[in-house]
């Protein structure tokens, strides 16, 4: 039985991934000002071919008790906080667009969709803004649940999984819902496959639930499946790693601190709404504020509304204070 | 009860048809020959004029070539849509094969007439297309068998009503706060309604690939415009009048082949940048007009005064519905979709418009900042505020732009006119002021 989903993943990864490749490159010939998509869409693939290769083969060096004997439970505790705060100041959720295989996944179905000329659904924009806050109950729940089941558990690696819990997608990766799936696949392949999220909340559901875990994750990856068909980026909307990455960035003493964030000239503006339209995952900050930085907790970095923009200069991608990629009369280059 | 009692138009009085004869063809006759001199004083002020600027220069007649064309495809069965402001959505009347059009009018004599049922308070826009429709003046008014008018200003909303009586008259309700939900989803009830009148006119029904077609055959305009308006940001390549009649043009031409000229012009342009080839000595004081739409041909008043004046002035941009607005902003579509394609054309023609009608909760600030761009990216020495009697909402808006342009240290110079000749030499002065006053700022 295992083997046989273990045979079906691979088939659908490489199917997924041969068709990304045909995809850019039809995209590659066809139409150069989607630029900053096909540089994503490249990024994304070889990120999430990498992650695949690490999660499957990857005989990973690390060990509870070998990094016991070497770190302390307070380095190891400042060591995380550090990366948590050092990357959500840094990098606020670049991650989400750039290297997630789970947001590849769903733009591969947004462009199937595209594809195939069937409109997409958009959610209200209430309902996008109380999925918002729901990814914060949902990351809320995870620590409660992690901070319970580590103290059950007398393991003193535990209380470090349990503050890292979600944070973890920074070091390793996070794959969303198929992620139990291929931990429980290559396990059964033979594979030392290294659990890689929410590790205290899945023991939790396999306390529960035990061999129907397997079966929840493909209902629930069949579901999303369709649901991000319709509604483009319907995990991201309420992802609670989206959550980690930028719980920092929601408060404004760190607003300003990504070194990398969207930028607005209020003066090139004229509120078109044409970032709003475009927007995988219905930002309206980037519509709505009146200039400087206007990246969202919302934003999954796809850069997109940059692309899109018609007015040269008006947004504009900074890195460290430095522009480096600008919206532009993208209507020049259509033919080029 | 109204309709008992009246009989014929609601506004027009009755003329005699020699009457009405008689004042067109005066009128006609004044107006060829005013096109013709202001063609004359283009090629006098740029004796190199490129020799692309030939085909504007032809298109520009109303009783010319284009009108033979309009009135041959119309014979052939093409439907003629006119619209009275930049509000109405060219692409789905391109998207169902007619022919789109606009029909405000620049004439001054019309104007004249128009006083005869309107008071003078009105704008002259106004009253002048009133005018040309009285004594049957304009082609495209005349050959054009619906108008689409957006009831943006309160001129245009009654010259709908005046105009009801001659021709289907299409109604567009602009909101006039843009940013709120509630302001889009009527628009787009608006564009709904509009799509399935130009549809049940042509008889075409706007299907995606039709509709994307339109969208990009008005995209590549839009960049061909863009091309032209980007050269204008570097020294006087061009005069601003010349451009103006480029864009002007657009609003009658057959797109496709206007876009195709205009990358004629500006490849022949580009060359003259190459060589250093200017229309005027690089260091004459550019200037900008904003305010009310400066319609060709008698309204070339205040452009022909400004690059005529001794010093001269070279108008590189404007911020008016007549010209740079005409086609700046592109349809920027995300999935060629129907309800994507049908979405981005609703909302480039309500959202990216910086019209006086609108407010916000921080006023128009659209325009402001829009304004304040451009006078940075095409580094714009002076603006002239031009407002002809009787626009009230551009006039309100001058109080703030002119603190804020203060504020940034720039002379703007508030020209109120009307549709009148009879006040050149008085503008000619105030001009003339202006103008040296740019340059003894840019001498010091």
């Amino acid at each position: 039985m295992l083997e046989t989903i273990a045979e079906i993943l691979r088939a659908t990864i490489a199917v997924g991934l041969v068709t990304a490749g045909i995809l850019a490159i039809l995209i590659c010939v066809r139409n150069l000002t989607r630029k900053m998509s096909i540089l994503r869409l490249f990024v994304q693939i070889i990120a999430s071919i990498g992650i695949f290769v690490i999660l499957l083969f990857w005989p990973l060096p690390w060990n509870p008790i070998l990094s016991g004997l070497i770190f302390s439970i307070a380095l190891r505790l400042t060591i995380v906080f550090a990366l948590i705060v050092v990357s959500t100041l840094v990098f606020g959720r670049f991650f989400c667009g750039w290297l997630c295989p789970f947001v590849l996944y769903m733009d591969l179905l947004t462009r199937l969709r595209k594809a195939l000329k069937i409109p997409h659904w958009n959610l209200p924009e209430k309902l996008n803004n109380g999925l918002d806050v729901l990814r914060y109950v949902i990351l809320a729940s995870f620590l409660a649940l992690a901070l319970i089941f580590g103290l059950l558990n007398a393991d003193v690696w535990r209380y470090v999984i349990m503050f890292m819990g979600p944070f973890k997608s920074l070091i390793i990766v996070f794959l969303s819902p198929i992620e139990p799936l291929i931990e429980q696949t290559g396990r059964a392949l033979g594979f030392e496959v290294w659990g890689a999220s929410f590790h205290d909340l899945r023991g939790t559901i396999n306390y529960f639930n035990g061999p129907n875990l397997i079966l929840i994750t493909w209902i629930v990856f069949f579901a999303f499946t369709a649901g991000s068909f319709m509604v483009r980026m319907l995990w991201c909307r309420f992802c609670p790693v989206g959550a980690t990455l930028s719980i920092l960035n929601r408060f404004s003493p760190f607003k300003w601190a990504p070194i990398l964030h969207i930028d607005k000239v209020e003066e090139k503006c004229t509120k078109c709404g044409i970032c709003k339209r475009v927007c995988p995952v219905q930002v309206t900050e980037v519509y709505e504020e009146k200039g400087g930085n206007v990246t969202a907790p919302k934003c999954i970095h796809c850069f997109r509304c940059v692309e899109m923009c018609p007015y040269e200069g008006c947004l504009n991608i900074k890195m460290a204070g430095k522009t480096i990629y600008k919206s532009k009369n993208w209507l020049k280059e259509e033919e080029e | 009860m109204a309709s008992e009692i009246e009989t014929g138009s609601k506004y027009i009085p009755e003329m005699s048809q020699s009457e009405i004869e008689e004042l067109g063809n005066s009128i006609k006759a004044a107006s060829i020959k005013v096109m013709e001199q202001n063609i004359k004083r283009m090629k006098k002020t740029w004796p190199n004029r490129p020799e692309a600027m030939e085909y504007f220069d032809e298109i520009s007649n109303f009783f010319g070539r284009r009108e033979k064309e309009v009135r041959e495809q119309k014979e052939a069965g093409k439907k003629l849509i006119g619209y009275s402001c930049m509000f109405a959505p060219i692409e789905f009347i391109l998207a169902a094969g007619a022919i789109p059009v606009r029909v405000g009018s620049g004439w001054y004599d019309a104007a004249k007439l128009g006083d005869r049922i309107m008071p003078v308070e009105v704008c002259p826009v106004i009253r002048s297309t009133v005018g040309a429709k009285m004594v049957n003046l304009s082609p495209y008014l005349e050959l054009s068998d619906a108008i689409i008018t957006p009831l943006t200003c309160d001129g245009r909303t009654k010259l709908s009503e005046i105009l009801s009586d001659f021709k289907p008259i299409w109604y567009m309700t602009p909101p006039r706060v843009k940013d709120n939900p509630q302001s889009l989803s009527l628009w787009k009830e608006e564009m709904q309604v509009i799509r399935g009148k130009i549809e049940e006119l042509t008889g075409t029904k706007i299907t995606k690939n039709r509709l994307r077609s339109a969208i990009e055959v008005m995209q590549k305009a839009t960049k061909a415009f863009r091309r032209l308006q980007d050269l204008r940001k570097g020294p006087p390549v061009i005069t601003g009048r010349d451009a103006m009649l480029v864009n002007q043009t657009s609003l009658w031409d057959d797109i496709e082949r206007w876009t195709q000229k205009t990358n004629e012009l500006c490849e022949e342009l580009e060359k003259r940048v190459e060589q250093k080839d200017w229309a005027f000595p690089p260091d004459t004081s550019r200037v900008m007009v904003t305010g009310t739409p400066m319609l060709w041909p008698d309204s070339w008043k205040v452009p022909n005064l400004i690059e005529e004046s001794n010093p001269a002035g070279v108008l590189v941009v404007d911020e008016q519905c007549s010209g740079d607005r005409i086609l700046y902003d592109p349809v920027g579509v995300d999935e060629w979709t129907m309800s994507d394609m049908f979405d981005a054309v609703s909302e480039r023609y309500l959202m990216a418009s910086t019209c006086p009608c609108f407010t916000s909760e921080h006023g128009n600030e659209d325009r402001v900042n829009w304004l304040m761009d451009r006078i940075k990216e095409y580094k714009v020495d002076g603006v002239i505020y031009y407002v002809v009697r009787g626009c009230i909402l551009y006039a309100m808006e001058y109080a703030r732009i002119k603190r804020i342009l203060d504020r940034m240290g720039l002379p703007v110079y508030y020209l109120d006119t009307d549709y009148t000749r009879e006040d050149v030499g008085q503008m000619k002065t105030r001009i003339e002021a202006f103008l040296e006053m740019l340059e003894a700022r840019i001498d010091i």
